[in-house]
């Protein structure tokens, strides 16, 4: 056995299978004694997802030494939802090239899936200072999204001292959102600097209901006219980072 | 290597009509493409991805390319088909939009060669359901980050509108230039290039090994080899002449030209154009493994035959067998022979050295050995008189052929070139319809290209009399100069009408419609049946209409005729009827 890892409910792997699937259609995890991450680009290179779950989150966790597999994401995904709630799930990769998934509650039962040839490049983060930060809880930033992808196809975060305001404009109408301090769902508002910066609609909601089922809040870091970047804070993974970057629109 | 190498160079080449700068400029790009990779820049050069006898295509639709565009820039697809309509060139179009992009990416990756390759590679080879979305996300990931003048290329690589006016052997002047410094060398590279067809391969051999390598390029199976082609005669004294007085004649049939390649029990066909065609004659595959040497190369006119009455049939039966899907279908109900009348290779020996003469005698013996009545040879006969091969000219047409190939009797096969060895003499122009038409413009495609702006094909119908309609028999898009066009634009443009006209009458769909008025002057070969076109339908056969087979406008508008001296549906009635008695009389 070169990896083990074991966790009480399937939601982490449904939270991290769902968000890599808005991106790319095969991923290549990797594997280290701290944890499992993964790292990687959509092919237009407009949006990245930076994933990294710590041993610890893990009820057991066992692997010697770094290792990496791939996968198919929809097929592995597939898999993973074939598990209930409260089913255990312990994923390994053996000698035999496939990744065998058991899962065990009510009976047991074992996928083997077929291992693909994992990409050998990795993918860089971008180098970015944020000037504004807000934290919102999932529901309520996918809430706000909705609200927006109504009438547009893109938004525009504005922050200032006390508020932030999401916009967003398309051929039928204008939508204009204004949490404040005391706003149900706002945790944190952070602004060293206003800033504004425009983000595609179609990425953000495909990213944020693939993992706000799994709950926690959402923290939007941004400069203005400069990438976006999301850390879903979930509880049992240690980072989902998401960065995307602005449209220019006039 | 920076894809914008290859922009910059195919920019400057757009630019100049001289061969010789085209040249130079080629020359210094394959000067800096390192030798891992100037294959791939020699087919990007040719617009595509690998040599034709590989049988792969990009296969996007045009609509899917503009979906890509859509994508990748944020822009609506109306808006790029409305770019797309006046700039008439997807290329183009896609260099608009890409100016109008306002997704930006997280890094600024340059665009390389590498990159753009093999994304073209992997849009050529995904095939299969669900094929097409995956190539326009191929397509876009790479005008993501491509700057427009990038854009305008990589759409011009995936629609296959590349027209860099380079002929191959522009090509192979440069790649001399550039490895040997010596223009003359350009002779070894054609050797190499007629028997392997791959310039790419060639290119690579060059630039890594050297140029004896190149040198010692021998025929291999399964990589056509360039056929050696005909010139022209215009009678049967003047072939005689050229030929010293003997020669052997062949009926010129009306197919297709088949370059087949056989090991043991693997076959494959190539197209005149080198293209692989194999899966539209799979019962001609099959057919030739019952030739009985392992190794072959050989040359055959493939036609459509009447198994009834074993008629050749025209040419356009062919068309039939040129599809994806139902090709079983095609192959029982069109079915067809091989008529072979060449040989090039046998069991490991090279035979195009070997005479005419010669060659002809090991293929009679190949094909007569294989007992199969599919494989047959081209009609064959010594001629050492004119009067001889008018003769066996007027059979070969009363047998459906086009003509007569006259072949010297001394001469090799010289892969990929064009020799006086061979001559093709035609019968004299095709007289079914003696007379012009006059026709009626009742409809138009919008052009393409060079016809930008203006119409690319028209309309015509002929007048119903008896009903007073005017009923559609070709579309003509030949004969038009640069001034007529214009002409013809400026005097429609006033007859312009948004819906057909309801004294017009078609199965065609058109891009704009025009009131009957403007009468022009036609010309065509003959007249045929036509399920789309309406002019006296069902009047020959049930469900068919009469259509003009090659119509060329004669450049007279016939401002003196009003739509209604048209020439009439019974004129044309009455012409197909003569075209059939001559046929039917000459057996």
């Amino acid at each position: 056995m070169v990896f083990l890892a074991k966790t009480k409910s399937p939601d982490e792997w449904k939270a991290v299978t769902s968000a890599i699937s808005t991106l790319v259609d095969e991923a290549t995890f990797e594997a280290t004694k701290e944890g499992v991450s993964f790292r990687g680009m959509d092919p237009s290179h407009v949006a990245l997802i930076d994933i990294h779950w710590p041993n610890s989150a893990f009820q057991t966790y066992d692997c010697d030494a770094t290792i990496k597999f791939g996968v198919r994401v929809d097929e592995f995904s597939k898999l993973v939802r074939r598990a209930d709630k409260k089913d255990a799930m312990e994923v390994t990769v053996g000698n035999d090239s496939m990744l065998h998934i058991k899962i065990s509650n009510s009976y047991r039962k074992e996928y083997k899936m077929r291992l693909i040839e994992g990409s050998s490049s990795s993918t860089p983060l971008p180098k970015l200072n944020f000037n504004s930060k807000v934290v919102l809880t999932a529901s309520a930033f996918d809430k706000i999204l909705s609200d927006v992808q109504v009438v547009s196809e893109y938004i525009s975060i504005e922050s200032k001292h006390k508020q932030v305001q999401f916009l967003g404009k398309g051929d039928s109408g204008e939508a204009d959102i204004i949490i404040e301090s005391g706003s149900e769902g706002l945790e944190e508002l952070d602004v060293q600097e206003e800033s504004k910066g425009t983000y595609s609609l179609d990425y953000l909601s495909k990213i944020t209901k693939a993992v706000s089922t799994a709950g926690g809040s959402v923290a939007a870091e941004y400069s203005t006219k400069m990438p976006l970047r999301l850390e879903f804070r979930v509880a049992n993974i240690g980072r989902i980072h998401f960065y995307l970057a602005p449209r220019v629109q006039d | 290597m920076n894809f914008s190498l290859i922009v910059d160079t195919f920019e400057q080449m757009e630019q100049t009509s001289s061969r010789l700068a085209l040249t130079d400029y080629l020359v210094s790009l394959l000067k800096r493409t390192p030798s891992d990779i100037i294959d791939k820049v020699i087919y990007l050069i040719q617009g595509k991805v690998c040599p034709d006898f590989e049988g792969i295509e990009l296969g996007l639709a045009e609509k899917m390319a503009i979906r890509a565009l859509a994508q990748s820039a944020g822009v609506d697809v109306p808006i790029i088909e409305e770019i797309y309509r006046k700039t008439g060139d997807l290329g183009d179009a896609a260099k608009e939009v890409a100016k109008l992009k306002n997704q930006t990416t997280l890094f600024d990756d340059k665009m390389t060669v590498e990159r753009v390759y093999s994304t073209l590679d992997k849009i050529a080879r995904t095939l299969g359901p669900g094929s097409q979305e995956a190539k326009l996300r191929l397509v876009s990931s790479l005008l993501n980050n491509a700057t427009p003048r990038e854009s305008r290329y990589i759409m011009k690589f995936v629609m296959g509108t590349l027209r860099l006016g380079i002929a191959d052997y522009s090509v192979m002047d440069a790649l001399a230039l550039a490895f040997t410094e010596d223009k003359s060398n350009r002779n070894t590279l054609e050797n190499a290039y007629n028997v392997s067809s791959d310039l790419g391969a060639i290119a690579k051999l060059l630039s890594t090994t050297g140029l004896e390598s190149v040198k010692s390029l021998q025929i291999t199976l399964f990589k056509p080899i360039r056929p050696m082609l005909a010139e022209r005669a215009s009678i049967s004294e003047e072939a005689l002449g050229k030929m010293g007085r003997k020669a052997a004649a062949e009926y010129k049939l009306d197919g297709e030209r088949i370059q087949v390649h056989k090991n043991k029990e693997k076959v494959e066909l190539f197209s005149r154009r080198l293209e692989k065609i194999t899966d539209h004659y799979p019962d001609v595959a099959e057919a030739i493994k019952s030739i009985r040497v392992d190794e072959a190369i050989l040359e055959a006119e493939v036609v459509a035959i009447n198994t009834n009455t074993d008629e050749f049939l025209p040419f356009q039966e062919l068309m039939h067998r040129r599809r994806k899907y139902g090709i079983k279908l095609a192959v029982e109900n069109y079915p067809v022979v091989m008529n072979f009348f060449d040989v090039l290779y046998i069991d490991g020996d090279n035979k195009t050295s070997l005479t005419y003469i010669h060659r002809r005698k090991i293929l009679e013996k190949i094909i007569k050995g294989s007992h199969n009545e599919k494989l047959r040879l081209v009609p064959q006969t010594i001629v050492e008189k004119s009067e001889q091969i008018d003769k066996f000219m007027a059979s070969a047409i009363e047998n459906g052929c086009e003509g007569l190939m006259i072949k010297q009797l001394t001469s090799t096969y010289r892969a990929g070139s064009r020799a006086s060895a061979w001559l093709k003499l035609k019968r004299e122009y095709r007289s079914d319809i003696a007379d012009t038409l006059d026709l009626v413009i009742t409809g138009a495609l919008y052009g393409r290209g060079r016809r930008v702006g203006r119409y690319g094909a028209l309309l015509l119908g002929a007048y119903d009399s008896k009903s007073d309609i005017f009923r559609s028999t070709c579309k003509v898009g030949t004969g038009f100069t640069d001034q007529l066009l214009e002409e013809l634009y400026n005097n429609l443009e006033n007859h312009l009408i948004t819906h057909r006209h309801a004294r017009v009458d078609t199965g065609m769909e058109m891009d704009v419609w025009f009131e009957p008025k403007i009468v022009i002057e036609i010309i065509a070969s003959e007249i045929t049946l036509s399920p789309s076109h309406t002019a006296a339908m069902n009047s020959i056969r049930l469900g068919y209409g009469l259509a003009l087979r090659f119509p060329k406008f004669t450049g007279k508008i016939r401002y003196d005729k009003k739509p209604e001296d048209a020439t009439d549906i019974e004129e044309l009635v009455s012409l197909y009827k003569k075209q059939m008695r001559t046929i039917t009389g000459g057996r």
